[in-house]
């Protein structure tokens, strides 16, 4: 297996390689505009890989994707969970379905919470080993915290949950379908230190390990989800810049040069 | 450079070097076409090994900001790069140009009918001594643009090997390009060191 963590430090944001270097095959996961396009064709082809498909975790309101562009150039599918409130056409992921590169293989697991439509992606190598050895967890569980429920775009159609649903939810998520995993399972999210998606105690650390979160994330020690809801409001940074813009162009509603609003 | 300008680049002499993966070059190419993988790290390395200085390339690579990219790295590594393939292979078929596919050939069929195949062995010598299929012969991808002028035919098909398909494919190509027609060994001596299939050494 091939799996690399690309890091954009000015939003300290994670997208992810991921493929099988037999099958010399992969897939990009929430790739950001800010990197590019074609920094993940040459990350790709630099490892001998050719990119078969972009995967999303949801439709990001914090960053600009590029995951649209990215699938296009490379005449690959753009996979986002089925619910997803997109404007443009995708291809849709079943909650279970299991995306395959060779010998590795990319389990969605669906997890609503930040978004409706949040998908984890548990990571297998069978080269090695049938057990999971990783899970991308976009912005629902974070190294130390989780992802914020309150980034709502303000149509009812499109958010779909309110804020206080999106919370409770996003603990039900975590505590039923990730924490779960073999404790050994490794954590990779789509943020870490001091991004705007998740709260104050988000850590630094780029990754961590199941059991260690399943034991000290600080969100999730909390005793049920309307505890879990109170204590991610109270512990949450300062809203993203312009993340209803970034979002809009995400779910395909304006085009990239419409989101540009007081300095992102 | 678009498709009409591509084919007249090649009849004037440039060749297309064709950066894309050998299992997607194995495919469908362009008649003619070189199969140079391409990575920003040694791309220009490999290419000084393998090609004449003075032969004008044209670039193929998809996505095109592949292509881009081998021009401007082949360019400042001093070879004379004439453009790259707007469009790629659809645009080429567009225009209403035909392509062409190199055979491949899996190690276990080749295992099992071994005697049917003139075996060519495109790794580096002393790779092609630790271990190599039998009766197999060397054609070094670093030597091969010079020695497949001499490349005489064996009287039966050529299957063509290497570690797994990289410099397989791209000495494949170089026969091709000859008149040749070469099968690729889809997986290479890994597939064939995995099954333990037998060896010759020394």
């Amino acid at each position: 297996m091939i799996f690399k963590q690309f890091r954009y430090e000015p939003l300290n944001q994670a997208s992810y390689l991921i493929g099988c270097a037999r099958a010399k095959e992969c897939f990009i996961v929430d790739p950001i505009d800010d990197l590019g396009v074609d920094f993940y064709i040459m990350e790709a082809a630099d490892l001998n890989q050719t990119i078969v498909g972009v995967l999303e975790t949801h439709l990001h309101a914090d960053y600009v994707s590029c995951a649209r562009e990215l699938a296009e150039a490379n005449d690959c599918p753009h996979y986002v969970f089925e619910s997803a409130p997109a404007t443009y056409y995708f291809t849709p992921l079943e909650d279970g379905q299991v995306l395959q590169v060779g010998e590795v293989k990319v389990k969605a697991i669906h997890t609503p919470g930040h978004t409706p439509e949040h998908t984890c992606y548990l990571v297998t190598d069978g080269a090695r080993t049938d057990e999971p050895w990783a899970v991308l967890t976009g912005d629902s569980l974070f190294v130390g915290d989780v992802g914020r429920p309150d980034l709502l775009v303000g149509d009812q159609a499109l958010d779909v949950m309110g804020e206080e649903e999106r919370a409770q939810t996003q603990f039900r998520s975590i505590k039923e379908k990730l924490f779960t995993l073999p404790d050994h399972v490794e954590v990779f999210p789509n943020h870490y230190g001091g991004s705007a998606c998740g709260g104050v105690n988000m850590s630094g650390k780029a990754s961590s390990t199941i059991w260690f979160e399943r034991n000290f994330n600080l969100a999730m020690a909390q005793p049920d989800a309307e505890a879990f809801g109170k204590f991610v409001k109270e512990t949450a940074k300062p809203l993203p810049d312009n993340y209803g813009r970034i979002k809009s162009f995400n779910l395909g509603l304006i085009e990239k040069e419409e989101i540009a609003e007081a300095g992102v | 450079m678009t498709p009409e300008d591509v084919l007249r680049a090649q009849q004037e002499g440039a060749a297309v070097l064709d950066l894309r993966t050998p299992k997607r070059f194995a495919g469908e190419h362009l008649e003619g076409a070189i199969n140079l993988q391409f990575n920003r790290a040694d791309l220009v390395d490999r290419a000084e090994m393998v090609l004449p200085a003075d032969l004008p390339l044209v670039v193929h690579g998809e996505p095109e900001a592949i292509g881009k990219m081998a021009a401007k790295l082949l360019q400042e590594g001093g070879f004379e790069v004439l453009g790259h393939l707007e469009g790629g292979l659809k645009g080429w078929k567009e225009a209403g140009y035909a392509t062409v596919t190199m055979p491949t050939i899996d190690v276990d069929t080749l295992h099992d009918n071994l005697a049917d195949w003139a075996v060519v062995d495109s790794r580096d010598g002393f790779e092609f001594r630790y271990g190599r299929v039998p009766g197999s012969s060397l054609l070094s991808w670093t030597e091969a643009w010079e020695q497949a002028e001499d490349f005489e035919d064996p009287g039966k098909p050529v299957a063509v090997i290497c570690g797994d398909e990289v410099r397989s494919s791209l000495v494949a190509s170089i026969l091709a390009r000859l008149g040749h027609e070469p099968a690729l060994v889809v997986g290479g001596m890994v597939d064939w060191i995995e099954r333990d299939y037998e060896q010759d050494k020394g």
